[in-house]
């Protein structure tokens, strides 16, 4: 199963890069999404080792790392705003965003040197976490202000796709790694490092820090202060924007969710449940630059809204008594192009309102909107299924999802008018 | 990007290929100890009951895995078998292992002569065996990075698997049993199954823990009702002794990953502390009714079942202990 993906993955980031010619999508996009892909790739060959590492070699239980990350995701949601504010108060969303990849790639070198104690390892997997959040919003405002607002939503699906083929190609590459030389788990993490520094290199040295959207910095205005910033939050447009993602994402299962789900509908067969992952993963990769493209010309909302519908549909098929695997492959396919038509789109629907001068600021709010909805949505699912059982508690989310529906729909819409003066 | 900084990221990116190529060769090629020297090495064996034990070996890829029986002091090298962990009971035994390609696990099912029967695919790390006493039943638990690829969240859950060995075919996973709690139905979200240890009288009839939040709780099932019913808290990995007695199980530190081995009277559901004062993460192997064995991940240890006496080593450079009867 791997190596399929393995030829495969590796043959798609190429004619990505080919076809975006064709796509017309800005050079500066296909570069952060390169960016984007290495340090995946980095991120996940460490990911996917760590529980074999942490029992081979340290004797640990793989159970605590699974505490270890959930304490710091909460804690990256946050930064995210934090970040995105100051990559538009210094006007320099590139250096932040190079701080958020460096941070994460120093964590890497730092695996390598001190990687042999669970505190250690914990400490990098909390370094990794907080590069990330430092580093996604000014990231995507840098792909928002190098794109067209035209094209928004291809360009940032072409973002995601090069950055799932990392998260992909990372555990085949790990996987090649240990084939090669049995248990030599700092041969990953040397790899990983050097990932993580080309990923570095490439920001650094081939993406443009003022894309044509850019605000100028020369004309004698002052940089946007943190009132301003705030001041988004009185913008009707970006309101309604973030009140669709908050009622979207509260009633938005996470996948893993999902999986668990599906896995007690169908017959056990040990094998299947990685492939939950994988089917998805190639879904979402092969469907977000169509799902981008189509975005752009027929309309952001309705595709996105298309993409909960999907999600709608996948909560129905959890309802069923039992699952054939035709039923699941379709369902997981489902999940995919909800990924697709969802991900990258909000991002771009964000895009096309912010103000130039506030887009990390207000690209950083929708992240944090949407991540800390989904953190109260899972929490909830989980509680749910404990009073009222799978079944329960997936009828109460589709309900729930359907009115959200419903509610966004004027939301959306709304925040995508021309803006009323006055 | 000017074509000065094109050059530099031209020079950089054959700087890391040619680094990392460097280095996974190394690796790949570097010395590796061919020498079984190392085998695990037996201190005091009790006269009345022979063990077989996975090498421990990290260094050394050829002997770690290894499995050995214990005989009187002297420990025999049987067959090829390499296992992460392994159980073997009445002809029967389960060697949970790293697949031929290296990147996969499997479990295989071998006979008495350690030749594998059938195999089995594995979707996690191995973590725990067990075979009930007549051979009938498998049970193993695997490690399940949950780890998504859309979200990169690295939770981890645990399957647990019945099989039939005679068909070496996984029959049921517990996770897809019903559960009962004082009398109702008892669901949620992040139920983990694990540790399953057989009534040495009926193989249908098992133990094992199901963790849910931060309980952690022992239920007691039938493989053929697919049900199980939770009995209380606090108590992972049991392991019922011969006489079916008792259950001899880790208890968690507070809400750490660190555990005390503990015993518990299964009439009277009253426990006691035994004198193995580390953490240990094992499913304990009685090797009579009265002795406990186990593994802190180097070196397999003994302690008395009712909490009096000393820990003592039994098997260096080993883990996985499993206790074998005459008979077989």
């Amino acid at each position: 199963m791997y190596q399929v993906e393995a030829s495969k993955a590796l043959l798609k980031p190429k004619l990505w890069a080919r076809r975006s010619a064709r796509l017309n999508v800005p050079r500066n996009v296909v570069m952060l999404g390169m960016v984007s892909m290495l340090t995946d790739v980095s991120s996940e060959m460490v990911a996917t080792i760590l529980p074999l590492y942490l029992v081979f070699s340290l004797g640990a239980s793989p159970l605590a790392l699974g505490a270890i990350d959930g304490t710091y995701r909460g804690a990256a949601a946050l930064v995210q705003v934090i970040s995105g504010f100051a990559a538009d108060r210094w006007r320099r969303p590139k250096q932040v965003a190079e701080a958020g990849y460096g941070i994460s790639a120093v964590g890497k070198v730092a695996l390598v040197a001190a990687g042999n104690t669970i505190g250690g390892i914990g400490a990098i997997v909390a370094f990794d976490r907080i590069g990330k959040g430092i580093r996604t919003a000014p990231r995507d405002a840098l792909i928002s202000l190098s794109s067209s607002k035209a094209g928004l939503a291809t360009a940032f699906g072409v973002h995601r796709a090069m950055d799932s083929a990392g998260a992909m190609l990372g555990p085949l590459i790990a996987f090649g790694i240990l084939l090669a030389a049995p248990a030599r788990f700092d041969a990953v993490f040397v790899v990983s490092t050097l990932f993580a520094v080309l990923g570095v290199a490439v920001l650094v040295l081939a993406v443009q820090g003022r894309p044509k959207r850019a605000p100028r910095v020369d004309d004698g205005t002052p940089p946007p202060s943190l009132r301003a910033a705030l001041g988004l939050i009185r913008d009707r447009r970006v309101v309604v924007l973030l009140l669709a993602a908050a009622v979207l994402s509260l009633t938005s299962v996470s996948d893993a969710m999902l999986y668990v789900g599906l896995q007690r509908k169908i017959d056990f067969e040990p094998a299947v449940f990685p492939l939950l992952y994988v089917i998805t993963a190639v879904a979402f990769m092969g469907l977000a630059i169509p799902v981008g493209q189509l975005a752009d010309r027929v309309g952001r909302v309705p595709v996105l809204l298309c993409g909960y519908a999907l999600l709608f549909v996948v909560y129905g098929a959890l309802l069923m008594s039992s699952l054939g695997y035709g039923l699941l492959v379709l369902c997981l396919l489902g999940l995919g192009g909800y990924f697709a038509a969802t991900e990258g789109v909000f991002a771009a629907l964000a895009g096309a309102i912010l103000p130039e001068e506030l887009q990390a600021s207000g690209l950083g709010m929708l992240t944090t909107v949407i991540s800390i909805g989904n953190l109260i949505s899972s929490v909830a699912f989980g509680a749910l299924w404990l009073t009222l059982g799978l079944r329960g508690a997936v009828l109460v989310f589709a309900v729930a999802l359907a009115l959200a529906i419903a509610a966004a729909v004027p939301l959306l819409l709304r925040s995508q008018q021309a803006p009323v003066h006055g | 990007m000017g074509s000065r900084n094109g050059k530099i990221l031209a020079a950089i990116v054959v700087l890391c290929v040619l680094g990392a190529g460097a280095y996974i060769a190394y690796a790949a090629l570097g010395p590796s100890e061919t020498t079984t020297d190392t085998r695990p090495e037996a201190k005091a064996v009790l006269a009345d009951s022979d063990v077989m034990v996975r090498a421990v070996d990290p260094d050394n890829p050829q002997l770690n895995g290894r499995v050995f029986e214990v005989d009187d002091g002297k420990v025999h090298h049987d067959g090829d078998l390499a296992c992460e962990r392994v159980y073997y009971a009445a002809g029967h035994g389960i060697c949970m292992a790293i697949a031929p390609s290296g990147v996969d696990y499997e479990a295989k099912i071998f006979g008495p002569k350690m030749e594998t029967e059938h195999t089995i695919r594995l979707t996690g790390l191995p973590s725990r065996a067990r075979v009930s006493e007549d051979g009938r039943y498998g049970a193993m638990t695997v490690f399940v990075s949950g780890d998504s690829y859309l979200e990169s969240s690295t939770a981890f859950s645990t399957r647990t698997y019945i099989v039939e060995m005679t068909s070496g075919r996984a029959i049921a996973q517990l996770e897809q049993f019903g559960v009962e709690k004082d009398g109702k139905p008892f669901d949620a979200v992040d139920f983990n199954f694990w540790g399953v240890t057989f009534d040495p009288k009926d193989s249908d009839r098992f133990f094992a823990t199901l963790g849910s939040g931060d309980q952690h709780y022992l239920v007691e099932g039938s493989i053929k009702d697919r049900e199980v019913k939770v009995l209380r808290d606090g108590i992972e990995c049991p392991s019922l002794s011969p006489d079916g007695k008792w259950i001899a199980y880790k208890s968690r530190i507070g809400q750490s990953n660190r555990w005390h081995l503990r015993v518990l009277d299964v009439a009277t559901l009253e426990d006691h502390a035994v004198a193995e004062e580390r953490s240990i993460d094992d499913q304990a192997e009685w090797l009579d009714n009265e002795t406990l064995a186990y593994s802190d991940g180097h070196n397999v240890y003994t302690v008395p079942a009712d909490g009096s006496g000393e820990p003592e080593l039994l098997v260096r450079d080993a883990a996985s202990p499993v206790r074998l009867s005459d008979a077989s």
